[in-house]
């Protein structure tokens, strides 16, 4: 495969990142529902169902994520009506498993990483959703990033409010400081890396953990 | 490379050669010509031109190897299809750089005109040669009295120590003749045009050693490799403020969204977040630029954020204070004794704390003098913003406000004005304490106060 850049989603993503020291929701991989039953069964309930296909970006587009499922029928049920509806809404996806999640708790940030043509490799943060999609609220920085980068990338968005406090509570801001960090160092070591997404990255007053991933490898 | 030695004579050539000099005023070399001479350069200029003995009242000389003597900079003003001949020559000589005003090269869609560049650039890059061009109205350093350029009216400019380094001569036009009506003073404007080997990361060096510079302001469209500018800011950091403002920002609005599929453009982005790794201040408008060079150039450094709005009219106070807050500076109250001495000068029939409205005041410049002086001495103020709408009945105060600066020392914390009167009233007052004594005079309340914020923005982006 040499030239065609890898792409690793799903479990191969959490599982590269985990193994470099990144802080990930605890997931499994499931093919079968009673696979599922039993990873839901070892993580703890309520879980969330993802789809995990390389050729499904959005997953929230096709109905591909399934959140709060509170036990082993509403597993067994979300994980058939999950593989049914993606399929019947894009029949040509290949679709290699479905990642049994804990639940997330916290706000959604997004954390990416690219080769810029003229920048070389740079840093993007962002909140999750609509500020990111609608608002374009994200900064930028050029890799290697120094804490006080990091720091100041949280700072300057505009929806930074969100994150320090304002109608609901505080997040961990050093934990995300830390993962810029982490993501910045892995890039710059790694040039085989030439994209990252961590979208989403769930982020509460304890710390901050991926709950989805997508890196794009040099083939 | 060899480049940056040769900077410091590139920019006070003890003698320049003209090679297109002419007397013909539809050729370039005969406003080069006219900017040197009239500029009153005092070094030797020598006039190359194969059909005239005599250019502007100078001996010409038919070609540059019949010039006897050192030669230190060569501006070529000749079409662009002669320019490596003239390079040749200009090495041959031991010139030690060149302005290439010509254009015709990289920035036409002739693909012949990128290659001429690129032949250009090896040669200059064997012999070490700066170029600054092609493609560029030159430079004016204003404490050598050196007009290396085709506008004989920058030589007009005052002298100060803004360093303003840009890609585009049009901005230089531009902000040049804002900076004249605006009294904003320069150390040197330099049009680096199509960059051939002297870009922003080369300059910045040679200006960060420049004894004659203390701000650079730089203008930035695009760059080949912009990582450099961010090593070669780093470096400067801490020594000189530097201040950007980015033209083409057009793609910023689909970088967040394309980041999901894969492919980033924004690149506006990008330079905005690597400015602030720089420690380079950026800003967003000509004016925003010219005011904080031109304060940073001029007044003692913000060393907190609290600041004082004192204002002869409550309306325009009020505006600073907008703005001011708006750039996280903030209005605090004055201290025990402070707020005495100002209810001593005031009588209580305005706003006596911070934002003063001085109103009151309007017939006893004193008073108002006496105000601002009493809140400079404030240990819990770090900055002044300083307004006066002219009033019939508050006429004295620029002529007292001048006389009181010319008896005291200079601010030691920073004071942005804002005195507005209809033509010629209080302009000559006006003229005489800016940039002198630790203050600056803006158009408006909000360039007064913006530009306050600016100097805490910037001592926040250093910290």
């Amino acid at each position: 495969m040499a030239g065609i850049d890898e792409i690793l989603i799903g479990m191969d993503a959490l599982e590269f990142l985990q193994h470099r020291g990144f802080p990930a929701l605890r997931s499994e991989a499931a093919r079968q529902p009673q696979e599922a039953i039993d990873a839901a069964q070892e993580i703890g309930f309520p879980v969330a169902l993802k789809i995990s296909s390389p050729d499904i970006l959005h997953k929230t587009e096709v109905k591909g994520v399934l959140v709060d499922l509170r036990d082993e029928a509403e597993v067994k049920e979300g994980f058939e009506r999950l593989w049914t509806e993606v399929i019947s809404l894009r029949p040509e996806a290949r679709i290699e498993e479905v990642v049994v999640q804990e639940m997330g708790r916290g706000r959604e940030v997004i954390i990416g990483a690219t080769h810029d043509t003229q920048f070389g490799p740079v840093i993007m943060f962002g909140l999750g959703g609509i500020f990111v999609e609608v608002l374009q609220d994200v900064s930028f920085r050029v890799i290697p990033i120094e804490g006080k980068d990091a720091q100041e990338m949280i700072r300057e968005l505009r929806g930074f409010p969100i994150l320090s406090g304002a109608r609901g509570g505080e997040v961990n801001l050093e934990a995300i400081g830390a993962l810029l960090l982490r993501v910045s160092s892995l890039v710059n070591n790694s040039p085989d890396i030439r994209e990252m997404d961590l979208n989403p990255v769930f982020v509460n007053a304890k710390g901050c953990a991926i709950s989805d991933a997508r890196i794009r490898m040099k083939g | 490379m060899g480049y940056l030695a040769k900077l410091p004579r590139v920019f006070r050539p003890e003698s320049v050669m003209v090679i297109g000099a002419s007397n013909n005023p539809d050729k370039l070399g005969y406003h080069v010509m006219k900017s040197l001479v009239k500029g009153g350069y005092p070094g030797r200029i020598f006039p190359i031109n194969p059909n005239s003995s005599v250019v502007w009242d100078l001996p010409a000389f038919p070609d540059l190897d019949k010039v006897s003597g050192d030669v230190d900079l060569a501006i070529i003003a000749v079409p662009a299809q002669v320019v490596p001949g003239v390079l040749e020559g200009c090495h041959r000589k031991g010139v030690q750089g060149i302005v290439l005003i010509t254009a015709g090269f990289s920035e036409i869609e002739d693909p012949a005109g990128g290659s001429l560049q690129e032949r250009v650039r090896k040669m200059a890059d064997a012999w070490s040669l700066p170029i600054i061009g092609p493609n560029t109205f030159g430079f004016v350093d204003l404490n050598t009295s050196l007009n290396a350029s085709f506008t004989p009216e920058f030589s007009l400019l005052s002298k100060g120590g803004i360093a303003l380094v840009s890609q585009s001569g049009g901005f230089c036009h531009l902000s040049g003749f804002r900076a004249l009506d605006e009294n904003v003073g320069f150390s040197k404007i330099i049009g680096l045009g199509n960059r051939c080997n002297m870009d922003f990361p080369d300059i910045l060096p040679y200006l960060a050693d420049d004894p004659d510079t203390r701000v650079i302001a730089l203008y930035i469209e695009g760059m080949d490799e912009p990582r450099r500018l961010l090593d070669a800011a780093r470096k400067v950091r801490g020594r000189k403020p530097i201040v950007a403002y980015k033209a083409g920002r057009g793609e910023s609005g689909d970088s967040a969204s394309r980041f999901h599929t894969g492919s980033l453009a924004g690149r506006y982005e990008i330079y905005r977040g690597a400015f602030r790794q720089g420690g380079i201040l950026e800003v967003g408008d000509t004016e925003e630029l010219l005011d904080t060079a031109k304060a940073l150039d001029t007044l003692a450094p913000l060393q907190g954020n609290r600041v004082a709005v004192l204002s002869s009219q409550a309306g325009p106070g009020m505006i600073a204070c907008d703005v001011c807050e708006a750039h996280g500076l903030c209005l605090v109250d004055f201290s025990p004794t402070i707020q005495e001495r100002i209810n001593e000068l005031l009588p209580p029939l305005a706003i006596r704390t911070n934002p003063v409205d001085m109103g009151p005041a309007w017939y006893n410049p004193g008073a108002i003098i006496g105000i601002m002086e009493a809140v400079i001495e404030d240990p819990g103020i770090d900055g002044v913003v300083f307004l006066a709408m002219y009033a019939s009945a508050n006429i004295a105060l620029a002529g007292e406000m001048r006389k009181y600066f010319e008896e005291r020392e200079p601010l030691t914390k920073p004071l942005t004005a804002c005195f507005s009167a209809p033509s010629p009233i209080w302009s000559e007052d006006v003229k005489v304490m800016d940039r002198k004594k630790g203050m600056v005079f803006l158009p408006t309340p909000e360039r007064a106060a913006r530009t306050m914020g600016n100097l805490w923005s910037l001592t926040r982006l250093l910290s």
